[in-house]
């Protein structure tokens, strides 16, 4: 299994998430976090504002599902046809184990 | 090493903590997150709902406002994320305890997950691997 990380605009979140669960991902976790990338951050005048609020987005899925998930949320959290810095990045990272608390079953 | 994350019910947070601290395993880090699951809202119910138009029981679980709070589908629920960082062999008695607390036998209860962490520094003396746990 892997855990997919989206870090994304928040204002594309919402659009994300009602594809996601159309895409067959209805299970997901988001957290507010803020972060600045390689163009440290957005300078306005004299101002550099380096910690940029985005939102980010877990998803855990089986290794054949990881291509599908990652598709939709670029498709999605792109802004216009070129896109632009700050759309976000996607990590996967490998999970071992994942358990269910309700009934105890170590599945998804 | 692992990463033990577990996302729980927002109430279950300081009985979780405590079984924790008995079971020695102290150190954490808490989040306030919110998620959805697989479970999507009874259609059927749904149904029921809407075609009961009988508003004697403006309050009731029957009321076309709560029928329409309902119809928004898949809503995000706060929950509580917890990550621990253990070494292998605390695995089984951490996610032991947290299923242990935790389990109502309802969806929503929440879920686990264990991921491989390969290093991990003591910002204060600058010890690496299992000694900085």
């Amino acid at each position: 299994m892997l855990m997919i990380r989206a870090i994304i605009r928040p204002e594309k979140v919402g659009i994300v998430l009602s594809e996601l669960s159309d895409g067959g991902f209805p299970a997901v976790t988001k957290m507010d976090v803020m972060g600045r990338g390689k163009q440290r951050g957005v300078k306005v005048g004299d101002v550099i504002y380096d910690e940029i609020p985005k939102e980010m987005l877990m998803i855990v899925v089986n290794d054949d599902d990881k291509d599908d998930a990652v598709k939709i949320i670029m498709k999605n959290a792109k802004t216009g046809q070129r896109a632009a810095f700050g759309d976000g990045k996607i990590f996967v990272s490998p999970v071992d184990e994942v358990y269910t608390i309700s009934s105890g079953s170590n599945e998804l | 090493m692992k990463e033990v994350i577990a996302i729980i019910r927002m109430d279950m947070i300081n009985k979780t903590k405590e079984a924790l601290m008995l079971q020695g395993f102290p150190a954490l880090n808490a989040n306030k997150v919110l998620g959805r699951g697989k479970k999507k809202v009874n259609f059927a119910l749904l149904e029921n709902i809407l075609s009961a138009d009988d508003l004697t029981h403006p309050h009731d679980f029957a009321s076309p406002a709560m029928a329409e709070a309902f119809s928004e589908g898949h809503r995000l629920i706060p929950k509580r994320m917890l990550s621990v960082v253990v070494k292998d062999d605390e695995v089984k008695s951490l996610v032991e305890t947290i299923i242990e607390v935790n389990q109502k036998g309802k969806p929503g209860d929440g879920k686990i997950f264990i991921m491989p962490i390969l290093d991990c520094i003591r910002v204060r003396t600058g010890e690496t691997g299992e000694l900085a746990l």
